[in-house]
């Protein structure tokens, strides 16, 4: 099993496109949006430079973990990669956990770029809270993996595509990924987890602690995707 | 469950239906140790099914499929199994060692990476991307994994579809050599001059249903082993089609008119030198007369296409050689 979790890291690092589009991208977009508030406040009075730093590493890890999971999954399971490897003697589950753990690795340089920036530009935090946002943000990717692998599992490639850029730009955008969300849409950005997981951020700023009513709502969300992606999964095994 | 010792699989009345589609149909079947089966059948006999439910990929609707004595999963977990299917696919972004490594190492009993790889005969190819190889050469890759570990059956789904004629040769080769170290062998083909020179046993599918098992010699003479052909002419004899008929070990028979009295006559016999001797016995003087073997080929339509007959008539009857 091993062998297959290191083989899964490898292609993924190995490939470019994905690399370009999780890392890159973001950390772009955040020198683009540094520059276009020009050391300015968001509303809410938190330094842009601050807000887009977790919003950017949350976009970037969220879209790693989304097209690197669902995208593959649904890829294989056509190619017929998925029925080759259950012709071994790997448990069922290997095969996903090399997923999710080849996620998890691509979604740490795509915090960590951005995180860089952000210091050069002058986000003062401490090392603590450097090292435990960055373990937040990381642990926050694994809810993201569950739904990928689920979506991986409910369609076939030319339809999970589509399915995953809507999810994705839509959780974004109701998620503060490009603006702070307003008092109006709190109610209803409660359950968009992509909200949830910039919330966990929150311990950051002055005067606030960790934001323990974002962490239910993650776990929440891990129980529910890591059970739609078990039902899904057995119904493949079952169809295979 | 009564398993007999020495059963490598084994299949008990098994069904199974895709909607209103049966793709098996009360199959009955029993693979030995040592054993090297050919699968026979046209497109949609069941084949593909077949191997899905011996491999547990699917789960029979009716009856039951065992590998070694238990279900199927257990035997794949055991490593006691290794397969290649048409629909098995690769993965991709990795090199063709680094893959084969891969399958070394996942199999319980897994064998040295370089020595599957000279197996399969892709030594020259192991630092390419297996994304980037030809049809012929993922063949190879996929038959790599199924013979990485050490073992007991090798379950093959149309492997040679994609080689070319050399490399199909050097590919039955070391099936050959896989089949000597004492592994059982099933594949399923549509090059019938693979199921003749390779298996010692032949099963063929018609409609879900085993309607042939038996040795290569034993499913032509089933058929009909020989031809027997030849004119009769206006003064050779009187024969009609009943006498014709009752000459011994004809099969089948064919009368067909040509003008001046003339009549062509094919006959397909299990026993065609006891045939002639009895045309002539007859009192017949058969001009042209040819006998000629029949290929395994012909034998393969000969009873797919009676099967197909029987079906049309009535009530399915069940052949077995065996």
């Amino acid at each position: 099993m091993t062998t297959l979790i290191r083989l899964e890291i490898l292609r993924t690092l190995r490939n470019k496109r994905y690399l370009m589009f999780t890392v890159l991208y973001p950390a772009l977009l955040y020198v683009f949006f540094i520059s276009a508030y020009s050391g300015g406040d968001v509303a809410g009075g938190v330094p842009a430079k601050s807000y887009f730093m977790v919003s950017m590493a949350t976009f970037g890890a969220v879209g790693a973990v989304l097209t690197g999971s669902a995208q593959r999954i649904s890829l294989e399971r056509r190619s017929g990669w998925v029925r080759q490897l259950r012709l071994t003697a790997l448990p069922g589950r290997a095969y996903t956990v090399g997923k999710i753990a080849a996620c998890a690795v691509t979604t740490l340089p795509a915090i960590l770029v951005v995180f860089a920036i952000g210091a050069v530009e002058g986000v003062q935090l401490s090392a603590g809270r450097w090292l435990g946002l960055a373990a937040v943000l990381w642990l926050g990717s694994f809810v993201f993996a569950a739904l990928g692998v689920a979506l991986g599992y409910a369609a076939a490639p030319d339809a999970v595509q589509p399915i995953v850029m809507i999810v994705y730009m839509l959780m974004a955008l109701f998620g503060g990924t490009w603006f702070p969300v307003g008092d109006s849409l709190v109610a209803f950005a409660r359950f968009d987890p992509v909200y949830l997981y910039n919330r966990l951020a929150a311990f950051v700023q002055p005067g606030q602690g960790l934001d323990t009513v974002a962490v239910a709502g993650m776990a929440g969300f891990l129980a529910l995707f890591v059970a739609a992606a078990a039902v899904l999964y057995r119904r493949d095994t079952r169809a295979a | 469950m009564g398993t007999g010792t020495g059963e490598v699989a084994a299949f008990r009345n098994v069904g199974k239906r895709y909607g209103r589609v049966t793709a098996v149909d009360g199959l009955d079947l029993v693979l030995r140790p040592g054993e090297t089966v050919a699968l026979l059948g046209p497109n949609g006999a069941g084949k593909s099914s077949s191997l899905d439910l011996l491999l547990g990929l699917r789960e029979p609707d009716t009856g039951s499929v065992e590998l070694f004595g238990g279900p199927p999963r257990t035997a794949i977990e055991a490593g006691r199994v290794g397969a290649m299917l048409q629909s098995g696919g690769l993965m991709t972004e990795v090199r063709v060692r680094e893959l084969v490594a891969l399958a070394c190492s996942i199999h319980p009993r897994g064998r040295a990476v370089d020595a599957v790889l000279a197996e399969a005969g892709i030594t020259e190819i192991a630092h390419r991307r297996v994304d980037r190889l030809s049809g012929g050469q993922q063949q190879r890759v996929r038959f790599a994994l199924a013979v990485a570990g050490a073992n007991d059956l090798i379950v093959l789904d149309e492997p040679t579809t994609g080689m070319d004629v050399s490399v199909r040769q050097a590919f039955w080769a070391a099936m050959r050599a896989q089949a000597a170290a004492g592994r059982t062998v099933l594949f399923a083909t549509h090059y019938l001059e693979e199921a003749d020179s390779v298996a010692d046993r032949v099963l063929v599918l018609h409609k879900g249903r085993l309607i042939a098992d038996g040795t290569s010699a034993e499913i032509k003479a089933r058929a009909g082993a020989r031809r027997v052909g030849f004119e009769l002419h206006p003064g050779d004899g009187e024969a009609d089609e009943a006498l014709l008929r009752a000459l011994p070990g004809v099969a089948g028979l064919e009368v067909g008119g040509r003008a001046g009295g003339v009549r062509t006559v094919r006959i397909r016999a299990t026993d065609a030198d006891a045939c002639v001797a009895a045309l002539y016995r007859a009192g017949l003087y058969p001009r042209g007369l040819e006998v000629t073997g029949l290929g395994l080929e012909q034998a393969f339509l000969t009873i797919t296409g009676r099967a197909a007959a029987d079906e049309a008539a009535a009530a399915p009857v069940k052949e077995t050689v065996r």
